[in-house]
């Protein structure tokens, strides 16, 4: 077969020009003498034969030998990328960073657009503004605080844009502990970015905050030279632009974080007298955290930084907010008059409010049926009217993501409602557990509810070691204050939390209601193929200590420590009652038999 | 340009002063019996007579003992040139042993141009150190070591640092005290004075002056400003204030105004507790008032469900507006954690889930009470609530 083509190859080949042994070519040199026969593709599919197998010039088809060799495989773009000039010296072009990558970037914007951007917080603009001062103008560290959600950060950045100063911006959740902050604080200044060629790796190794100053020191006089001789550049050119200064910021986001750390390190103070370390006046500091000043105790004093306070943002703060970027202002605005005092007073913050408000609004334009048209008093009222019933129970929904898209949700409702419209308290009450787990894990999530909710006890009574409930009726007719000291006595159970219980009454339980459930329903799990327990005792034992260990790792069940007599490890169950009654329904297990109740 | 340029000069001017220790500390320690003047004289005579001295420089922080000692260490690197090596360390960052002599190698390897391996071990840095030392004292050069945050160094040698400290400080211990009054005054007058040469056009300069004289005078200035000082005299405070004060400046007429030092206090002194309850929403003053109330009851155990059911009781005996799900008052009761007005008494994180930790809170009554008397559309029941306990 492969002979025949050669020869058909050959033969080909001899119509046009004396067959040529091709010497082996590197892609670059395919590729110039490619250049006038653009080739758009070179495939192998098939048999190959002369009519429908494109040729081309140059390739290494024919070695010395003269058994064929199949053609480079390739894809079209590939191919037609290399009929161009300069393909061998493109390497992936991310350039190295410059001094300019240390500016926020983007378009200039000047101080109206960046106050009307922020609603609310001009003064604080204005005053960190005033502290930063001028260009070149040394500057005592910053403390920027206020609640989450108050637009700290982004003002911050926005703030450098607009000044256009560099700045170097290093946010300490993402980096996590001391070292990843250093090292990422020199990788800026250095202008350093990780990419193949260097491996990865991080411009210097930096673990300790003594070699962090010494590094910094160095970084930083850099910077400033090459921000000093940029700035030179600009004033000889007499450019009216203003330049950029000789200054570089340092900001510190999440700086509340950092207490959390390690409790006995100094990384706080550290911090906080970094500008003193440092003793360079070229260098501004700015921390961004969420909570006050007050609440950093430190073994070691430190110079305290210039507070700078963001409060929360007022209802007509809000009301600006959340009209921006609305299509129909005055819809919008009717609907914030109805709907914002009252959610406020439950929370203030924005990122709460905004994803309540974006069902709640939907739900306000049901009447309507033309979304742009401005509301008149007369339908302001319909809409108010419309939407009051509902506002209480959206209050009760506010802080609640639905984790499906809300159409699906809908129509899923839709059709369960309009199917058993008795059930819908019921099935709204107790609905699917939400996530898969297997029939052992649940027993044992449930046989762990038991053993934390219900006293020790109460065990012998409520579990027969033969299996199955233990018919004998509880309820004796008890005194009055009898039942009282119960009542509070379970009440206090309750509001305590769960109780813990060693490894070997969870595995009590579990047996026993483990065999309750096989013996009826064991034709059933027949058929279902074997969704039961597996194998003997010795089988279900290592089994279920598996599912434990993985249940503990999902907080299910929390490890606790050991018990001080006897000296094993004790648990305690961490699911809410609503969440076992889901997994004992799932099961069809009768979780309210078994509980302990008044 | 031309106009605005030295109204803007005179405000990087007055700001660069305060960020730069030595303009400050210079000329309070002009006096011949100043601390400058004796930590000079002791350096220098251990120079000239080379000898081995050793002296402790005490004061709160903030009070100038840096400062000081840079501008003496600076005047003497110019008077005995090339006979001056100095080494800096501090407690903060070398309170280990070996960091502390890599950083001895290495500040010694740069003053020196020697070539400085981070790789050497504790050995071989100690070995060097020493070498190094008795090099210089053939050649007579005076090393001046300073340890910076020396208590931090002293934490593990606790004991055994005491007797040493008494013993060789004993009589070479200089005190930085927090300024008086009259020296804080005289410090504010220097820093904010404009120097009356040809950098600032002269009768700008002159009426700069006299207002700032004017604003000194003032009897509002005097009694906020020793209120102030009251809270902590120390210079690096007041060049705090100062530091706001001047950036409030207007930049248009160029003048400081009282208006800026008003600012300037009012911005510095916060009482945090109190933002921080104006920022909560009614549901959480609800959670905070529970919680005050189950204290007044001496209820031993203070967790959510306990508030929960608080809540619930104040809800069914008053009828309040206020009455949402559980739900809602757990996210409630987790903003008071994140804005640290509450938090759990238990140290273990992981024990038990949100609802059954003890909590405690970390305001006292009288500020709750303030709180809720400055927060704007406070419900009455909350007041009622919190005075029927008393």
């Amino acid at each position: 077969m492969m002979r025949s083509k050669t020869s058909s190859v050959a033969d080909y080949m001899d119509k046009e020009q004396t067959p040529k042994i091709t010497r082996r070519t590197t892609r670059s040199l395919a590729s110039a003498t490619t250049l006038d026969n653009p080739v758009t593709e070179v495939t192998n599919f098939g048999p190959p034969s002369a009519a429908n197998h494109p040729m081309v010039e140059g390739d290494p088809e024919v070695d010395k030998e003269g058994t064929p060799q199949i053609p480079r495989r390739t894809t079209r773009s590939f191919a037609s990328a290399f009929n161009s000039d300069n393909i061998a010296t493109k390497v992936t072009s991310i350039d190295p960073p410059t001094i300019n990558d240390l500016l926020v970037g983007g378009d200039p914007i000047s101080l109206d657009d960046l106050i009307s951007a922020f609603p609310g917080r001009r003064s604080q603009i204005v005053e960190l503004m005033r502290l930063l001062g001028p260009l070149n103008s040394p500057t005592l560290p910053l403390f920027v605080y206020g609640g989450p959600s108050t637009g700290k950060t982004s003002i911050i950045l926005q703030l450098f844009r607009h000044l256009n100063r560099p700045l170097v911006y290093s946010s300490c959740s993402t980096c996590y502990n001391q070292r990843i902050l250093f090292e990422s604080i020199l990788n800026s200044l250095f202008l350093h970015r990780k990419s193949a060629a260097n491996g990865y790796s991080n411009a210097k190794r930096c673990d300790r905050p003594s070699d962090f100053v010494n590094f910094l020191r160095d970084a930083l006089a850099n910077v400033i030279n090459n921000l000093k001789s940029n700035s030179e550049k600009l004033t000889s050119n007499k450019m009216a632009a203003r330049g950029t200064g000789n200054m570089i910021y340092l900001v510190f986001d999440n700086f509340h974080l950092v207490r959390e750390w390690d409790k006995s390190s100094t990384i706080v103070p550290f911090l906080f007298n970094l500008y003193d370390l440092l003793n360079m006046p070229e260098v501004g500091l700015i921390f961004i955290s969420s909570t006050s000043p007050d609440t950093y105790y430190a073994n070691m004093g430190y110079v305290e930084p210039v507070p700078v306070f963001f409060p929360d943002y007022t209802e007509v703060d809000l009301h600006q907010i959340f009209l921006r970027n609305q299509a129909n202002q005055k819809l919008y605005s009717s609907f914030l008059d109805v709907v914002l005092r009252p959610f406020c007073r439950v929370t203030r913050q924005v990122d709460e409010l905004f994803t309540a408000f974006k069902s709640l609004f939907e739900k306000y334009c049901e009447p309507l049926s033309d979304h742009s048209v401005a509301p008149s008093e007369d339908m302001k009222r319909r809409l108010f009217s419309h939407l009051k019933p509902h506002i209480g129970s959206y209050l009760n929904e506010i802080f609640k993501i639905s984790s499906l898209p809300s159409l699906e949700v809908e129509i899923h409702k839709e059709t369960k409602r309009k199917g058993n419209p008795k059930k819908l308290e019921r099935s709204e009450e107790i609905e699917e557990l939400e996530f898969h787990m297997s029939t052992c894990a649940k027993y044992l999530l449930i046989s762990a509810f038991l053993a934390s909710r219900n006293p020790v006890t109460l065990d012998d009574s409520l579990f027969d070691p033969t299996g199955g409930l233990n018919n004998r009726k509880r309820k004796r007719k008890t005194s009055a204050k009898a039942q009282e000291q119960k009542q509070s006595a379970e009440e206090e159970l309750v509001t305590k939390g769960p109780g813990t219980f060693p490894l070997e009454r969870l595995l009590a339980i579990f047996q026993c209601i483990v065999s309750v459930a096989e013996d009826p329903s064991d034709e059933e799990e027949q058929r279902n193929g074997g969704l039961g327990i597996e194998g003997g005792k010795g089988g279900l034992m290592s089994d279920v200590l598996l599912q434990l260990s993985s249940l503990c790792n999902a907080n299910f069940i929390i490890k606790g420590g050991s018990c001080p007599i006897e000296g094993s490890t004790r648990y305690r169950s961490a699911i809410s009652e609503g969440l076992a009654l889901k997994v004992a329904r799932s099961l069809k297990f009768p979780l309210s038999k078994y509980l302990y109740r008044r | 340009m031309g106009r605005e340029s030295h109204k803007m000069k005179a405000l990087s001017l007055l700001r660069s002063r305060i960020c730069d220790p030595k303009f400050v500390f210079k000329p309070l320690h002009d006096s011949p019996d100043s601390n400058y003047s004796k930590l000079k004289f002791m350096i220098s005579s251990s120079i000239t007579e080379a000898c081995n001295n050793s002296i402790l420089l005490l004061g709160p922080r903030g009070s100038g003992k840096s400062a000081v000692l840079e501008l003496v260490v600076g005047d003497l690197l110019v008077e005995y040139p090339d006979m001056i090596s100095v080494i800096k360390l501090s407690g903060l960052l070398h309170s280990d042993d070996n960091c502390a002599l890599k950083e001895v190698a290495r500040q010694l390897c740069m003053e020196h141009q020697l070539q400085f391996s981070k790789a050497a071990s504790f050995d071989d840095n100690s070995q060097f150190m020493v070498a190094m030392l008795k090099e210089c004292g053939l050649a007579h050069k005076t090393i001046v070591f300073i340890l910076d945050e020396f208590d931090q160094f002293a934490q593990d040698a606790d004991q055994l640092l005491e007797k040493r400290v008494r013993s060789r400080f004993s009589h070479r211990k200089l005190l930085f005290l927090p300024p008086s009054t009259e020296d804080s005054k005289r410090i504010l007058e220097q820093v904010l004075s404009l120097p009356v040469d040809s950098s600032f056009p002269h009768d700008y300069a002159v009426e700069f002056n006299r207002k700032v004289q004017d604003i000194l005078e003032d009897r509002r200035f005097k009694e906020t400003f020793n209120k102030y000082l009251n809270l902590d005299s120390s210079i690096k405070h007041l060049l705090r204030f100062l530091f706001c004060a001047v950036s409030c400046m207007d930049v248009q007429t160029g003048f400081l105004t009282y208006e800026n030092f008003e600012t300037a206090f009012s911005s510095i002194l916060r009482q945090p507790k109190l933002e921080c309850l104006k920022n909560c929403s009614i549901l959480e003053l609800y959670i905070l008032v529970c919680m005050k109330r189950l204290e007044v009851k001496e209820q031993t155990l203070c967790n959510f469900n306990s508030i929960m059911k608080e809540y619930k009781n104040v809800h069914d005996s008053f009828q309040t507006s206020d009455y949402y799900a559980r739900n809602v008052c757990l996210r409630a009761f987790e903003h008071l954690i994140n804005r640290e007005l509450i938090c759990f008494t238990d140290s273990r994180g992981y024990g038990s889930s949100v609802e059954f930790r003890p909590v405690k809170l970390l305001i006292s009554s009288a500020e709750l009470h303030q709180g809720l008397k400055a927060y704007h559309s406070c419900p009455a029941i909350l007041h009622k609530l919190m005075d029927r306990e008393g």
